[in-house]
């Protein structure tokens, strides 16, 4: 994998007014680097951003503030042409693959349309790739004249996927595609991803909170907690030398499909929940729940920064030459 | 040996729709014993819901029909006793947690005020009773300061909270059964975590019989000892936890492990995928409802259903592959 970055978030950060007056922080101060032809896994709890980063990362959502650097090139995305030409780089596959297909559209037509909006190839042209596109994801040509509601969920999300690649994107955010989807059939769409992603050089942004998938499948995982990333390492590394008190509660409250592994693992419970990300706490956002917080916490927001090679965390009490 | 609570004998219950009869269970056999932890994993359509809802008759009907079988629960006979039998029923013998405690609790009642409800309902207590017994419910599952909670409204609740008072008000009647349907799927990693250990806990602490439904094989390794594998309206394989995912021998079993990406897995293996989708249950397939995704299949799980066949002591799996005079792999040109 190249060390080229693709697409970086410098400092993102997207509010949101909600009634009384008062802001949501969604996402705080995000600064993220996604290299090209690598799957970047983001997760954490609902509520964390980790769908706001990602749709602002594609460009749905314009940030509060900070900007997107696409291809080294910075985008201007309150510019209407900037946004329409990074949306022909840039595709996102939904977690509902019910709620994002138009149920009045005929398949065809749905995969069809991005490549109308960016005025790509003739009719002709245009019905034969539809008929590549339905044969790479593993449906039918015939498909391509039925409604969505014909459509069994893992199918659906094949379609979805079809309609993002339709317009040859480089970039990818796949928003919990597999959530809705049953256990049998959730190995299938991974599958399916990772072929593409090696025959066409995509790069994934996989936001999931599914952990054991999002291992299987990233190269690099960022850890996100009330709107700020919190871990950021190779998965392997995140999973061998956790540092984050936050990634080390996330990691050891996955059950593992394994009933020996389960009774031998000392589960680290979190107690409390998440705060609300209208009135969040001073300092580190996790001092509330944390288990080791001191009163430093309390009192400033922890930096990102690298701790180890290419692992990097926000938190006061690792600093880098202690670990 | 433990007490029986529930047993289950070849059901079969089925919607009528517009499109015709959908076999939603189609001989399912089940038992509890007191204190044990039987889990229900399968995938969604699989019956595992309607089985649960046809234990407290929760279902309408019509368009649901129990077309037959027996449902023994702690000596009530549920597929005849009419609706006000089963009000005495539900709550004292039988309680459920649902998947969402949002929508299961009202709105407009104070959490503590719905759980005597419940109490003054089923037990001869007077108000001030059912009061302090709705608290030590509360304080039961870990809800701090439960005085000052049992006076706030459902929404002041988080998720995690809301689970554990729907808890609290499913055992306030010491039920002999606990259904918990999905208890943790709306909730996240870390307070599904908590939930866990709770339901640990309380059937170490009061001894209930719990059937938890689940599609996450990872809180079925957590908490359950006995597992049903449904497929289809019918169980393909039960036993323990250890005969599941270590001694298993139904091929749908073997798949589903296999196709979860374990801790261990590498980047460099692909999954395992079960090719294809589950039968539509308008017409189930007349031999092994499996068999068309089964990369084991022969000519007889096309044609017959296959019985069910004693694996270990307590342990049993429907496939033809267990028939003793089933041939071996290589003979059958067994690619699997």
């Amino acid at each position: 994998m190249s060390q080229e970055v693709l697409i970086r978030a410098e400092g993102i950060c997207k509010y949101f007014k909600v009634s009384g007056g008062r802001t949501l922080h969604a996402v705080e101060d995000v600064t993220l680097d996604i290299h090209r032809g690598e799957t970047l896994g983001l997760v954490g709890e609902s509520g964390c951003g980790k769908s706001t980063l990602g749709r602002t990362m594609m460009g749905i959502y314009t940030p509060t503030k900070g900007k997107l650097i696409y291809n080294g090139e910075a985008l201007d995305l309150h510019s209407k042409k900037d946004r329409f030409r990074f949306a022909k780089k840039a595709q996102i596959v939904f977690q509902d693959p019910y709620a994002s297909l138009d149920s009045r559209m005929t398949v065809g037509s749905i995969i069809e349309e991005g490549m109308v909006i960016h005025d790509m190839y003739d009719a002709k042209g245009r019905q034969k790739r539809v008929e590549e596109l339905l044969d790479t994801v593993g449906l039918n040509r015939e498909h391509a004249n039925r409604f969505p509601h014909e459509f069994s969920g893992g199918q659906r999300q094949r379609i979805g996927i079809a309609r993002a690649l339709a317009i040859e994107p480089e970039f990818i955010v796949c928003d919990e595609p597999i959530s809705a989807l049953d256990v049998s059939i959730q190995a299938q769409v991974i599958n399916l991803l990772r072929k593409l992603q090696k025959e066409m050089g995509l790069t994934y942004l996989f936001i999931a909170h599914d952990l054991n998938i999002v291992k299987y499948i990233s190269d690099r995982i960022a850890v996100m907690y009330l709107g700020s990333v919190v871990e950021l390492a190779t998965s392997d590394e995140l999973y061998s030398h956790t540092l984050h008190p936050y990634s080390k509660a996330l990691l050891s409250a996955v059950p593992i499909p394994d009933p020996d592994k389960e009774a031998q693992k000392s589960r680290q419970i979190i107690s409390g929940d998440v705060p609300s990300p209208i009135n969040k706490p001073k300092g580190c956002s996790f001092c509330t729940r944390c288990p080791v917080a001191c009163d430093k916490c309390r009192e400033s927001v922890p930096p990102l920064q690298e701790v180890r090679p290419g692992h990097f965390v926000a938190c006061h009490l690792v600093q880098p030459g202690q670990v | 040996m433990a007490n029986r609570v529930l047993d289950i004998q070849d059901l079969h219950v089925s919607f009528d729709t517009y499109a015709g009869e959908v076999k939603a269970v189609r001989g399912v056999t089940l038992h509890v014993d007191e204190g044990e932890v039987l889990a229900i994993v399968g995938e969604s359509g699989c019956g595992k819901s309607v089985t649960a809802q046809t234990i407290m008759k929760l279902n309408p009907m019509p368009p649901a029909r129990i077309v037959s079988g027996t449902i023994d629960l702690a000596g009530h006979d549920i597929v005849k006793a009419n609706e006000r039998a089963m009000q005495k029923i539900r709550g004292k013998d039988v309680s459920m947690i649902f998947q969402d405690p949002m929508t299961c609790m009202n709105p407009t009642t104070q959490v503590g005020k719905q759980i005597v409800e419940a109490i003054k309902l089923h037990r001869k207590l007077s108000h001030a009773e059912a009061k302090a017994e709705a608290i030590r419910c509360l304080k039961q599952v870990n809800i701090p300061n439960p005085e000052e909670r049992s006076k706030q409204y459902p929404h002041e609740y988080s998720g995690g909270m809301r689970q554990r008072a729907m808890i609290a008000m499913a055992l306030s009647c010491d039920p002999k059964l606990l259904i918990a349907d999905e208890p943790t799927t709306a909730l996240d990693v870390t307070i599904q975590a908590q939930i866990m250990d709770l339901l640990v806990e309380l059937k170490e602490k009061i001894n209930t019989a719990i059937i938890l439904i689940t599609h996450d094989l990872g809180v079925v390794a957590g908490v359950a000892d006995r597992v049903a594998v449904m497929y289809a309206g019918k169980v393909v394989e039960t036993g323990t936890v250890q005969d599941i995912f270590y001694r298993n021998s139904h091929p749908y079993t073997q798949a589903l492990l296999k196709s979860l990406p374990s801790p261990d897995t590498t980047k460099e293996e692909t999954l395992t995928a079960i090719p294809g989708t589950p039968p539509d249950l308008l017409s189930p397939p007349v031999g092994c409802a499996f068999a068309a995704r089964c990369k084991h299949c022969m000519q007889i799980c096309l044609e017959e259903q296959p019985p069910e066949f004693q694996v270990g002591e307590g342990h049993s799996a429907c496939c033809w592959l267990l028939h003793p005079d089933c041939p071996p792999a290589e003979e059958r040109g067994d690619q699997g």
